[in-house]
């Protein structure tokens, strides 16, 4: 039924009447190599000279991880959503529930994780159709702080002034350290996954479209973009690739509470993470989640008390000083003047 | 000459205020329809009915046997519809292939269309309009001209049946504007359309049209052929007031 072709320069899919083209250039995969060795080998020196760095790691990964479905979502609905950590909270609970309560093994409660968040993003995404500007920046922003309340009054089932404990762990190898390197390798595996997914679908036709869409809505459906559709889709996709982080964290932690992730403070971390990463850009949302991650590490082992109030100071200043808006990645590299660059809104 | 679209008994209402009060009107199959009026008249507002923007709230449209009345825009366009924009509305982030490129993809159902395919569709009507050369630019830094024609592009690229223009001519010096002008009855020549032409300026469409249809205050006051609508005292009247012999 799914027919591959393998060519020499691509492999062709097809399925029914519908075909995939997937280019094989290895020549353009020398940068993704060396990076992609940088990130297997951190961990290994890391060990070495400071093992805290390896947790510093794992929480890079995860705004990485976090922060590239938002790219997504942005480009592909057209608006910025305020509130993506609704989606690791509904994912993190799902996963913690169903681990304490009916023992489930962490590779049986994501599937129902990634559901439970995909169908939350269903139940929202008229979100995505009806609301626009500050009323959608509102709207999302309430999500997150709603739920965040709903632990608090249903404490009995979501504990939200302790926090549930007692998560099964995704993996224990025997000694703490060894599970940070296990940790950081997985959470690494997925936030490059991410990557790819997300890469692969920019690329496409599909990618066109949802650029298209970010650009003018209005002009997209009245040149036959299905906008609805493109809009509902790319919210439930990237909701569901957030929930997974969520899953990953609770089983990671081994406890999960509402109150670390749900709050203002997480979600301004991971919108820095995306804005000073390079604007609503995939890979620089890898840049992003590394800067602010070890920022972070660097400024509590030396300020102390005082970093709460210099880190945001910080990343601020970097959103004005950084070149042409394009943030960390910018600096890495000089985009070509043909490359698509979304443009942020919040108003139309 | 069969009829491609039917209007029948379009009324719109903002609120008090209607725009738009029982207008009815065909399109016949190859025919270049003028449709002019004053400043306020709604022009602008049933190219929207018509395109799907806006929901008529009475009539009923027909094109080519199939009721778009309830259809929402990016069907319309499926079904072969399409238009520009009184102001140029680029994708200001693409290069000017790309966007027609998304034209290309999305103006019918093309399962199949890869990329290169829609790009070499795309270079095409970018070769059409004259914009080859500029086919790597981002739209943000093309000039106005180029974007009214970067438009037309986009709109061809989606294959459509009648081609909705909505003032070709505003904002471009004569030179510009008789271009536009023959670069649009060009296209109907080449790519076999129909035209529906809004246009402020009624020389260009004396010019141009096969028909012309008038409207003022929502209401149509005249149809027929150029020099019987120039004729038309109601329609001079609407233009120039009702005193307008005293100065003759």
């Amino acid at each position: 039924m799914v027919d591959v072709e393998i060519k020499r320069d691509r492999i062709v899919i097809r399925w029914r009447e519908k075909k995939w083209d997937w280019m094989i250039e290895p020549r353009y995969w020398r940068n993704t190599m060396y990076w992609t060795l940088a990130l297997i080998l951190f961990p290994v020196f890391a060990y070495f000279l400071s093992p805290g760095l390896v947790n510093t790691m794992v929480s890079a990964n995860i705004y990485a991880a976090i922060a590239i479905p938002l790219s997504l979502m942005t480009v592909g609905t057209g608006r910025i959503n305020f509130g993506p950590n609704f989606y690791i909270g509904v994912g993190g609970y799902v996963a913690a529930l169903l681990s304490i309560h009916l023992g489930m093994s962490p590779w049986l409660t994501l599937p129902l994780a990634v559901l439970m968040s995909a169908f939350c993003a269903l139940v929202f995404s008229p979100l995505v159709i009806m609301a626009k500007g500050l009323y959608y920046v509102l709207l999302t922003l309430l999500l997150p702080l709603l739920f965040l309340e709903v632990t608090f009054i249903w404490t009995g089932i979501f504990k939200g002034d302790v926090g549930l404990f007692g998560i099964e762990l995704l993996f224990d190898l025997g000694g703490a350290k060894l599970n940070f390197i296990a940790a950081a390798y997985v959470s690494a595996a997925i936030m490059l996954l991410f990557l790819l997914i997300a890469n692969k679908v920019l690329k496409s036709r599909y990618g066109l479209i949802m650029a298209a869409i970010n650009d003018d809505e209005e002009v997209a459906h009245g040149i036959g973009v299905n906008i609805n559709l493109v809009k509902i889709l790319t919210f439930i996709g990237a909701s569901a690739m957030i929930g997974v982080m969520g899953w990953f964290m609770a089983h990671y932690f081994g406890t999960f509470s509402g109150i670390t992730y749900l709050p203002l403070t997480y979600m301004l971390k991971i919108l820095l993470v995306f804005m000073v990463g390079g604007r609503a850009q995939i890979f620089g949302c890898v840049a992003g989640g590394y800067f602010v991650a070890f920022l972070e590490e660097f400024l509590i082992r030396v300020m102390g008390d005082f970093q709460p109030v210099a880190f945001p100071i910080i990343l601020l200043i970097l959103l004005f000083v950084l070149p042409r808006g394009e943030g960390l990645f910018g600096l890495y590299r000089r985009r070509h003047y043909r490359e698509y660059m979304p443009q942020i809104h919040v108003r139309r | 000459m069969s009829e491609i679209l039917t209007c029948t008994n379009i009324t719109k209402r903002f609120g008090g205020l209607v725009a738009i009060d029982d207008v009815s009107f065909s399109i016949k199959k190859g025919e270049t329809l003028g449709f002019i009026g004053p400043n306020g008249a709604g022009k602008s507002t049933m190219v929207n009915v018509m395109g799907g923007y806006l929901k008529a709230d009475a009539g009923k449209i027909i094109l080519d046997d199939v009721d778009i009345t309830k259809m929402p825009p990016h069907k319309r366009v499926h079904e072969g519809i399409a238009r520009t924009y009184q102001i140029p509305r680029p994708f200001p982030e693409l290069t000017a292939l790309m966007s027609v490129d998304v034209a290309s993809i999305c103006g019918k159902n093309r399962k199949n269309q890869s990329f290169e395919d829609a790009a070499g569709d795309a270079t095409h009507y970018l070769e059409f309009v004259g914009l080859f050369s500029k086919r790597n630019i981002i739209a943000k830094d093309l000039t106005f001209f180029e974007l009214r024609m970067l438009e037309l592009a986009r709109a061809l690229a989606t294959t459509p049946k009648v081609l909705f223009i909505d003032e070709v001519m505003a904002g471009l010096n004569p030179g510009e504007a008789s271009t536009a002008v023959k670069m649009v009855l060009k296209a109907k020549e080449q790519f076999d359309l129909t035209i529906f032409w809004i246009e402020h300026v009624m020389a260009v469409l004396v010019e141009a049209a096969d028909r012309i249809v008038v409207i003022q205050y929502g209401q149509k006051i005249a149809e027929g052929t150029p020099d019987e609508v120039v004729n038309n005292d109601t329609v001079v009247e609407a233009y120039l007031g009702k005193g307008w012999r005293n100065y003759a």
